[in-house]
């Protein structure tokens, strides 16, 4: 990966299968690390070559690919082997010394089930466009989706970018600019098998053993986890305060330097960050 | 001291001894976007005792000055703006000068600044008088005290001339882009423009449509990508008048744009190689010519100088009555600007479009402080000042959009009003402690200017191979820029903390006490 100069490659086996990461290296006088956990549709790069960069301004950062072809005695395919390879990684990498955790889309219910499961290793949690129980509306358009993949339709990629980004960032963005999207879509990994994985994605009764220091980011015009779900993680966990940001479920793409400065306020620690409490908007 | 409580209606008449306003809470010195922004912060907070020194006749700074054909902003005018002051009538996304000008002087109107400006008051010397505790400021309108004082002159406001021999003895019509000569007739003549950065590649295109010739001298090519410009329609103006959180929108989305193209600055290679593909992209769609091409292909990395926006540029250079002259000017010999290979180019009228005096801020040769050194003198290793602010040695000055408050890519209005509120809670905190006089110690100084300098490493300022403004050429310090996230800078220096401050108080007097130690 090219995304930032430095970073240094490695696996990590976990399950029977080799987990590739990322680590931009030790930062002098850095705090906890943090540990960067991609979505169903992406790969450390393809989600994060925009944060990752701006967090390892200061911070150390590592990141994963979710693996997500597994051998046959340890399938089928579920969230626990995410978990055990989030966990592997985040014990060879850093060990005895827990990090900061943050999940985005499938990786925000991947962090949050390593928090509940394994609280020794997540100092902080920062669960960014994720959910706890898919529900009626996230199974419709799943279910539209794997329509359009298993016809081999033309039609999947835009349908991808119209649910995936802000109906303001798609109006307004140049023609050239949506087909250069559209055309990474096609391109980009297979997410057929974790998409079968979160139609029945259900962590609600974990959730309340979480006990790490939780931020809880939603995303005003998010359309695959719509921000009803963030304020239910939010409600769900204890020591949890929640920010908004406007943006689709996309906000890596949108924000990310807005997702970006939230993650690193709250890294810092800032006094208005209580438990509970709900982050004023931050306008230019 | 001298507070009026009403304000003061008109100055027309008054004599300077008796000026209501010549003993102050507050000098501020200029009347451009961030010295006007301070003032409003001001007359918000009902505080009513200071003075605005403007040594034109009109407010706008670069705003004033700047009227060259097509003047316009890169920033985009719904976040080149101020946020207390929403506009929701801009005609256009990147607004031309006059509608910018407009802005500025309706906000000095309608905020109820223009009796607190003194217009005509160019500041000559200004001097910390130690014993009574106050800035003894000069100027041809007289002389004025002030407890503080806070200089908003700008860094983009004293042009800066080329240093070509034979200059001086130039038979044509020679101006500066920033002091343009309207009673000079540019039609049907033969004009030479030295330069091409964001002034030039504005006025190139203005002029080459009725010049006999056009001659563009270029040091370096800069790097050009599309203006994305598009005019507002009565709709939308009435959405953003009747819904200014749609406007707000527009705000943030352009803020958080720019915020996340930092990482282009520190050398990020997706984000150079996705930069660097737009802006060569443009140049291949709109530069045909092969020698042209050639010519304009920069030859350092993106960024390293300011990205410019046009899309009139290029088509601008590839007409028959424009020349591209890229062997640099030997001298200038009568009406004849003769390049290093000997070549002759008569002109009528040579425009310098040679940019500003960024680095060697021509105010802080005018300021004395404590020990009766000049600030230039106390930067002559470079500008530096804590918090991006105030400098040791300095009391009760504030100094904005001074070191290290420039932007790459953003809106300097935001720089501007962090700045506002950083000094504005510090007045608050002298009034509120009775603080007479308030220092920045040299050591918080210099350790927060080694957290700049350090973060300044590994930036495509430093090290893209270029020459720039950004960078002091007397020392290769970054000291124009600021080497981080804008949100950061907020973060750092948008609340006054008196921790790194020497206070001296009217009930300590003559017993100085470090305020991190109480």
């Amino acid at each position: 990966m090219s995304f930032y100069p430095g970073i240094t490659e490695g696996t990590v086996r976990a399950d029977g299968v080799e987990v590739k990461y990322y680590d931009s290296g030790e930062k002098p006088g850095g705090g906890a690390p943090i540990v960067l956990l991609h979505g169903t549709g992406g790969s450390a790069e393809n989600n994060f070559a925009a944060l990752l960069p701006m967090l390892s301004f200061r911070h150390r950062v590592i990141a994963l690919d979710f693996v997500d072809e597994i051998p046959e005695e340890s399938g089928p395919l579920a969230l626990d082997h995410f978990v055990s390879q989030a966990s592997a990684v985040i014990n060879k990498l850093s060990p005895g010394r827990p990090v900061t955790l943050v999940g985005y889309s499938l990786g925000a219910v991947v962090a949050a089930l390593v928090a509940a499961e394994q609280p020794e290793l997540v100092r902080n949690l920062v669960l960014v466009a994720g959910w706890m129980k898919t529900d009626e509306q996230q199974k419709l358009r799943n279910s539209v989706w794997q329509q359009l993949h298993d016809s081999q339709s033309a039609a999947l990629a835009e349908f991808m970018l119209l649910t995936a980004f802000s109906s303001r960032f798609v109006a307004t963005r140049p023609p050239a600019e949506l087909q250069k999207l559209i055309a990474g879509i096609k391109a980009g990994p297979s997410r057929a098998r974790k998409m079968r994985v979160n139609r029945t994605v259900d962590i609600s009764a974990k959730l309340s053993a979480v006990r790490a220091r939780t931020l809880v980011i939603g995303c005003s015009d998010d359309q695959m986890a719509p921000i009803r779900h963030s304020h239910a993680l939010f409600g769900a966990i204890d020591d949890s305060r929640f920010v908004e940001i406007s943006s689709g479920h996309a906000v890596v793409h949108e924000r990310p330097a807005e997702l970006f400065t939230r993650i690193d306020n709250f890294v810092q620690g800032h006094a208005s960050d209580d438990a509970g409490a709900v982050l004023a908007p931050v306008h230019a | 001291m001298t507070t009026p409580d009403t304000a003061v209606t008109s100055e027309a008449g008054r004599s300077h001894e008796n000026d209501p306003l010549n003993n102050v809470d507050v000098i501020i010195i200029g009347t451009g976007f961030s010295g006007l922004g301070m003032g409003i912060q001001l007359v918000r907070e009902n505080n009513k005792s200071f003075v605005m020194l403007e040594r034109a006749a009109d407010v706008g700074g670069t705003w004033r000055d700047n009227t060259y054909p097509g003047a316009a902003c890169d920033i985009q005018s719904h976040l080149y703006s101020y946020s207390f002051r929403p506009n929701p009538d801009w005609s256009r996304v990147y607004a031309t000068q006059p509608e910018i000008l407009q802005y500025l002087q309706a906000a000095a109107r309608e905020e109820g600044l223009i009796p607190h400006i003194r217009f005509g008051a160019e500041v000559l010397d200004a001097r910390w008088d130690e014993t009574q505790e106050r800035w003894i400021v000069s100027t041809p309108r007289g002389t004025f005290a002030g407890k503080s004082l806070i200089t908003a002159s700008g860094h983009l406001s004293d042009p800066k001339f080329p240093n070509i021999k034979g200059i001086d003895g130039f038979t044509g019509e020679i101006f500066h882009s920033a002091q343009w000569d309207h009673s000079v007739e540019l039609e049907g003549k033969r004009i030479g423009v030295v330069g091409s950065g964001a002034s030039a590649i504005q006025i190139v295109p203005e002029i080459a449509e009725t010049a006999t010739h056009l001659t563009v001298f270029q040091r370096s090519a800069p790097y050009v990508i599309p203006r994305l410009d598009y005019f507002y329609t009565d709709a939308e103006r009435g959405m953003f008048r009747k819904f200014p959180h749609t406007a707000q929108a527009i705000r943030d989305e352009l803020f958080w744009g720019n915020e996340a193209r930092f990482p282009q600055r520190r050398g990020v290679p997706a984000f150079i190689d996705q930069i660097t593909e737009v802006a060569d992209n443009h140049r291949k769609t709109q530069v045909t010519d092969p020698v042209l091409y050639k010519q304009l292909t920069p030859d350092y990395a993106i960024g390293c100088k300011r990205i410019l926006i046009s899309n009139d540029y290029y088509p601008a250079l590839g007409r028959p009555n424009v020349t591209l002259e890229t062997d640099g000017i030997s001298h200038i010999e009568g009406n004849a600007v003769i390049t290093s290979t000997g070549e002759r180019h008569e002109l009528d009228v040579l425009i310098l479009s040679t940019g500003f005096e960024a680095s060697d801020l021509p105010i802080s040769h005018r300021i004395y402080g404590k020990s009766g050194a000049s600030l230039a003198e106390h930067w002559s290793n470079g500008g530096q000042a804590y918090a991006c602010t105030t400098v040791s040695g300095f009391p009760n000055l504030f100094v904005m959009l001074g070191p290290n408050t420039g932007l790459g890519a953003g809106s300097i209005i935001y720089m501007a009003e962090t700045q506002i509120s950083y000094i504005a809670g510090a007045l608050k905190y002298m009034r509120e402690n009775s603080v007479s006089s308030l220092e920045v110690t040299a050591e918080a100084e210099e350790e927060y200017v080694k957290t700049i300098d350090e973060r300044a490493q590994g930036t495509v300022w430093l090290s893209g191979g270029c020459e720039s403004w950004y960078v002091d050429p007397r020392n290769g310090r970054l000291t124009t820029l600021w080497p981080d996230f804008m949100s950061q800078f907020r973060k750092e220096n948008g609340t006054f903390k008196d921790a790194a401050y020497v206070v001296k108080t009217h009930a300590n007097q003559g017993q100085p006490m470090f305020a991190g130690g109480r």
